[in-house]
């Protein structure tokens, strides 16, 4: 067994991959190991032509998958867009896993990724040594990517440097990285391509230049929209952070949990569960992810200083933190919400009291 | 003559692609005559369709003329079939003919229904054919509607049925996994033949074989009664076919829903058809019956606008119609989007339409689709024009797939339905329409003064000021109008501009209500769109108002907006009770408006110029008013004050709201005259600008004036806050105390001097002569001597 924490997606689905790569029928794009028809399989589960199973890796709709899918076949790059916690960078792994059997060539961006990182840098001794040329270059995973013809990653596009991203848009319109020191450039191999990924919730990021952002056909992944989906996400998750932080989950763990995701649900979608009272958003995201923290540290604080039993004392100080980002704002759609809607609600009598006592 | 001459087109109403299939099949086949499915009593107005001035989308209406509500409509656009039968039948010069059941029988069945729904006796002469219809007939009908009201219908299944009839095909194409019908025609029907006549035949085909596997399908008494319908139709227009088979010589073409056409390729004998159809209401006589061309709009040929034929966006079949023999369509309909997209102020360059052009065929080619159709097309937008933002698409769609296109028709066809159902209206309500202004009195409580009310407001709503309201007059209860009439003839011209909503007054002021309502922005028009819905007894309308009016007051932040919509909805509450309209709903909305109200009220009062606390301030003072009006949740009304206490209390308030919510509260009891005290003390003291004290103080006193005369607490307050006044100050707000007491009349000010004076006159006893001044006495006294003896000069 590896003593490797997390294998990347392609020798961890290497299976499924090697089976549906032995009988695809379909045609393939130059440098694809699988046909498009073959990586949507891949990506949405369901079975390989000599009858493998294929889990599914996401879990939603099937027409993004296929845009997404159809982008990269043609010479457009990838955006992929969405609130933290929507697979963007989980659905850019297996993509580059499906399409060319290496995930790897990865480039995670920050406020201090500088253009060597996205082009090349020098490898100062042989520079020294023996002057600038091609051995001096040291590659970075786009340079290495655009010569082997296959898929490079950005990832969290937007938080690099405007400057620095940029240097990009030579490279998806001219598919060509110029080396001006050598007077020189590299050409990319068909099949190159670029998957970024991005946050558009995130304030105070880089907004991409219209330039750049022409370049990319952009998918913007959705928050799950089915209630039990998104109960069933939680508790699965709270389980396993639970254990792992050796947390008991009491018995009412899920119902408590039904309770938040509804309040999640509906605070995010603007409108109750039934449809009949419209409301006002929060300036949050309120993600599936953060439904967990609040569930986790609900747990938490059960625990350690409620005694065991998890009740909507504990949850609400961490829903209030979750809910109101915006001290006056937010507030004053909580109190909103609280008084249209939950104050009718009998079974959310203890989570008015307590909200409104945290308030 | 044999049935071998007869040709079956099997299209997909408003299909394109079985249009253009059906124009080159009959260039070809070169018929003699030309059948198509329509009521066969309409033939005649076949011919105005080819008139230059029509321009589609137009439809069909025919209606009962003593019952306008009664009525069918059969649309045709410019890529139906059906329409391009019609002028290709022009052109070669070939007879043409309906051979559905005529409407007459349709609309006597529909009348019957309506009958059996209401289970009214007869109470007017139209249901005199009713009556003469067979017994048998009449019984079953009523006992299938017994049965579907007893029985649980499952809506879906029936829904799911009905698509399959009216458009097979396009159900078809959502089994195969398509959403629109017309890529699925395109891909599997257009792809696989090029040979027409092939190409029908197995549309029919897949029909037999679909209609095979419906026979054992489980039948709901709804369904049932259809089935029974559909048989009748067909066995008709079998009849038909037979019948004007007979009397032409060459090649007949009949074109008909593609569902039809395995029914009517059966041999079956004449007898069993007339048995089939003897159970028919008989037919209403041609002179109950109006048939007219009225212009249709693009948009509710949309299946959403409720049209059962429907498609599911018109703009795009329109498209593909008029592009049907260009390479090029889709680069056309994409830079018509980019167009679009720019016109709303996004920025979409032409390298960004190239590129949706390559991922449509990319999608394509993902789907397996030998071409890009309309999901691909949208898709493709949405990933390279909108930045993937759905909602920018969403913003788009209506514009785009229903369009706002209306028809139009040639001057001289009949044009009448709304104009006729006005002088059934008439003649029922007993008013004239005459040029000479008159007053009417209605009173609503009667039956004739409700109907009359209703149909002047109803015109109201349809642009047609006929009668003019003028308030509820002397009378204080709200059961009384009082109306200006005036007709002029151009208001006949007006209200035939309203047929695109609707055939009669009622649905097309509901319709158009609808209308405005979901376009309107503001809560309080909203609220009077609500009241003059209500008014004009259209409950869907108000309904639906009420329904938009509580998404927008969610979606507002502006309390100034939510408290301008509260007074409107509680006059519209106390207004129900001379109606009989239920009301339920609006109580819940005013008591959630005004929660929200409440909660955004003190944030609302911070940060305000003059203008904005002005109006405000009007708003204010008049929900708290209207609040009283109605019954209120205690608590709600509790919160309500502590939000009016704390604007009255909290320094960041605007000081003219601070004073607006001491007085309602000090009024409505709520704060003591102690706290009032301490108030007024607080925000009139020397410390606080004069400016903002004088806000404060006419916060508080426009509009209540009169308080000084019964309250000394407050009279001795203000005249302590005048005292503290400089001179300069004093001028500078002299307007506004002038525009405070001007509201009392002559009788309340006196009374207000009395009381001010008589303190002061308690204070004069304590003044004293001043002997400095002793001299200057009896020179005045001589003086006032010379004046009374009337001497002049006096003043020497």
């Amino acid at each position: 067994m590896s003593t490797i924490l997390r294998q990347p997606a392609e020798i961890t689905y290497q299976a499924e991959l090697d089976a549906l790569k032995a009988q695809d029928s379909g045609n393939k794009p130059e440098n694809w190991q699988l046909s498009p028809q073959a990586v949507v399989t891949y990506i949405l589960g369901g079975k390989a032509p000599d009858g493998t199973a294929i889990s599914a890796k996401y879990i939603g709709n099937r027409r993004l998958v296929e845009t997404a899918v159809a982008t990269l076949a043609t010479d457009r790059a990838l955006l992929l867009l969405g609130v933290p916690g929507t697979a963007k960078s989980w659905l850019s792994e297996h993509l580059a896993a499906a399409i060319c059997g290496n995930s790897t060539q990865v480039i995670q961006c920050t406020a201090g990724t500088d253009e060597n990182q996205i082009r090349y840098g020098w490898n100062y001794a042989q520079l020294l040594a023996n002057g600038p040329s091609r051995d001096a270059l040291v590659p970075t995973p786009l340079y290495r990517a655009m010569e082997a013809g296959s898929l490079c990653r950005l990832e969290e596009l937007t938080r690099m440097g405007s400057d620095v991203q940029d240097t990009l848009i030579t490279v998806l319109s001219e598919k060509m990285l110029p080396i001006p020191e050598l007077n020189d450039a590299v050409y990319a191999q068909r099949g190159f391509n670029v998957i970024a990924t991005a946050n558009n919730r995130d304030k105070g990021v880089n907004e991409l230049s219209s330039a750049l952002k022409r370049r990319f056909n952009v998918v913007v992944l959705p928050l799950p929209d089915d209630m039990k989906e998104e109960i069933g996400i939680v508790s699965r998750r709270v389980e396993e952070m639970g254990s792992s932080l050796s947390l008991p989950v009491p018995k009412n763990a899920a119902e408590e949990i039904e309770k938040v995701v509804t309040m999640f649900r509906e605070l995010r979608g603007g409108e109750t569960l039934d449809g009949k009272i419209t409301l006002k958003t929060p300036s949050g995201n309120l993600s599936t992810a953060e439904a967990i923290a609040v569930m986790v540290g609900g747990l938490s604080q059960a625990n350690w200083f409620g005694g065991g039993a998890l009740k909507a004392e504990d949850i609400s100080t961490n829903l209030v933190g979750a809910i109101v980002k915006d001290p006056v704002q937010d507030k004053a759609v909580l109190e909103e919400y609280l008084e249209t809607v939950l104050r009718k609600r009998r079974d959310y009598a203890s989570y008015y009291h307590a909200i409104n006592e945290v308030l | 003559m044999p049935a071998s001459e007869i040709h079956y087109f099997g299209i997909r109403h408003h299909g394109p692609g079985s249009a253009a299939r059906l124009r080159s099949a009959l260039d070809h086949l070169r018929p003699t005559a030309v059948l198509i499915e329509g009521p066969a009593d309409c033939s005649d107005l076949l011919a105005l369709l080819c008139h230059q001035d029509m321009r589609p989308p137009v439809a069909l209406m025919a209606f009962a003329s003593e019952h306008p509500e009664c009525s069918v409509y059969f649309p045709f656009a410019e890529y139906s079939p059906e329409y391009q039968a019609v002028h290709w039948a022009h052109e070669s010069g070939v007879p043409v003919s309906l051979i559905d059941l005529p409407v007459a029988v349709q609309l006597a069945l529909s009348l019957a229904e309506q009958e059996s729904d209401s289970g009214e006796t007869s109470l007017d002469p139209g249901s005199d054919s009713e009556q003469s219809a067979e017994p048998g007939q009449k019984t079953e009908e009523k006992e299938a509607e017994a049965e579907s009201n007893v029985a649980n219908e499952e809506p879906a299944s029936v829904l799911a049925f009905q698509h399959l009839r009216t458009d097979p095909i396009g159900c078809l194409a959502t089994l195969a996994g398509y959403e629109d019908g017309e890529s699925w025609w395109n891909d599997l029907i257009e792809q696989n033949s090029d040979s027409d006549t092939a190409l029908f035949a197995q549309v029919a085909e897949a029909m037999a074989a679909l209609r095979e596997g419906l026979e054992d399908t489980p039948v709901t008494p709804t369904v049932c009664r259809e089935l029974v319908l559909e048989a009748q139709r067909e066995a008709y227009m079998r009849r038909e076919i037979d019948r004007i088979a007979k009397q032409v010589d060459g090649p007949v073409a009949v074109i008909c829903g593609a569902w039809h056409v395995p029914a009517l390729q059966q041999p079956v004998t004449a007898k069993s058809d007339r048995d089939t159809l003897k159970s028919l209401p008989r037919k209403l006589p041609a002179s109950k019956i109006r048939q007219a061309w009225i212009p249709w709009a693009t948009a509710k040929l949309a299946s959403r606008s409720g049209y059962g034929a429907g498609v599911q966006a018109p703009m795009w079949y329109q498209h593909l119609w008029q592009n049907r023999n260009q390479p090029d369509w889709l680069e056309h309909w994409l830079t018509q989007t980019a167009r679009a997209l720019r016109d709303n102020g996004h920025t979409v360059s032409t390298a960004s339409v190239i590129e949706a052009a390559r991922l449509c065929q990319s999608l394509a080619v993902v789907r397996e689709r030998p071409a890009a159709g309309i999901e691909e097309v949208r898709d493709a937008v949405i990933a390279c024009l909108c930045d993937g933002d759905p909602i920018r698409w969403h913003q788009l769609e209506n514009t785009l797939l229903l369009g706002s296109d209306v028809g139009s028709i040639p001057a001289e066809a009949p044009l009448a339905p709304l104009l006729e159902d006005l002088q059934i209206q008439q003649r029922k309500c007993k008013l004239k329409p005459e040029a000479l202004q008159k007053e009417l009195a209605l009173d609503l409580r009667s039956d004739s003064g409700l109907a009359r009310s209703t149909l002047l407001h109803r015109l109201n709503i349809l642009g047609v000021p006929w009668g003019k309201a003028a308030g509820s007059g002397n009378s204080r209860g709200t059961f009384r109008e009082h109306w200006r009439l005036q007709w002029e003839p151009a208001y006949a011209v007006q209200l035939v501009e309203n047929l695109v909503y609707g055939s009669t007054i009622e649905s097309a002021a509901a319709n158009k209500a609808a209308e405005a309502t979901a376009n309107e922005l503001q809560l309080y028009k909203l609220a009077e769109w609500i009241q003059l819905c209500l008014e004009a007894q259209l409950p869907a309308a108000a309904e639906a108002g009420l329904a938009r009016l509580s998404e927008r007051a969610s979606h507002t932040s502006d309390t100034y907006a939510l408290l301008t919509g509260i007074p409107a909805l509680i006059n519209i509450n106390r207004y129900g009770t001379a109606r009989d309209i239920s009301l339920s709903h609006i109580g819940e909305l005013i008591q959630r408006l005004l929660a929200q109200a409440t909660v955004a009220l003190p944030y609302a009062c911070r940060n305000l110029d003059d203008e904005e606390a002005q109006s405000l301030h009007r708003c204010l003072q008049e929900t708290h008013q209207a609040l009283p009006l109605m019954p209120l949740d205690s608590d709600l009304l509790a919160h309500w004050q502590q939000a009016l206490r704390t604007v009255a209390q909290e320094h960041q308030s605007s000081p003219l709201l601070a004073g607006l919510c001491a007085r309602l509260l000090y009024h409505a009891d709520h704060l003591s005259s102690e706290e009032l005290q301490v108030l007024f003390q607080r925000t009139l003291s020397p410390a606080i600008a004069t400016a903002d004290a004088a806000r404060f103080f006419d916060g508080f006193f426009s509009g209540a004036t009169q308080q000084l005369l019964y309250d000394e607490m407050l009279l001795d307050a203000i005249q302590s806050w005048l005292g503290t006044l400089s001179g300069e100050d004093f001028v500078q707000y002299l307007p506004l105390f002038r525009r405070l007491f001007a509201d009392l009349d002559s009788m309340e000010r006196r009374r207000l001097m009395d009381t001010v004076l008589q303190g002061q006159q308690t204070q004069s006893h304590a003044c004293e002569l001043l002997h400095e001044n002793a001299a200057l006495w009896d020179q005045q006294q001589s003086l006032l001597g010379k004046l009374l003896q009337g001497e002049s000069p006096w003043y020497k």
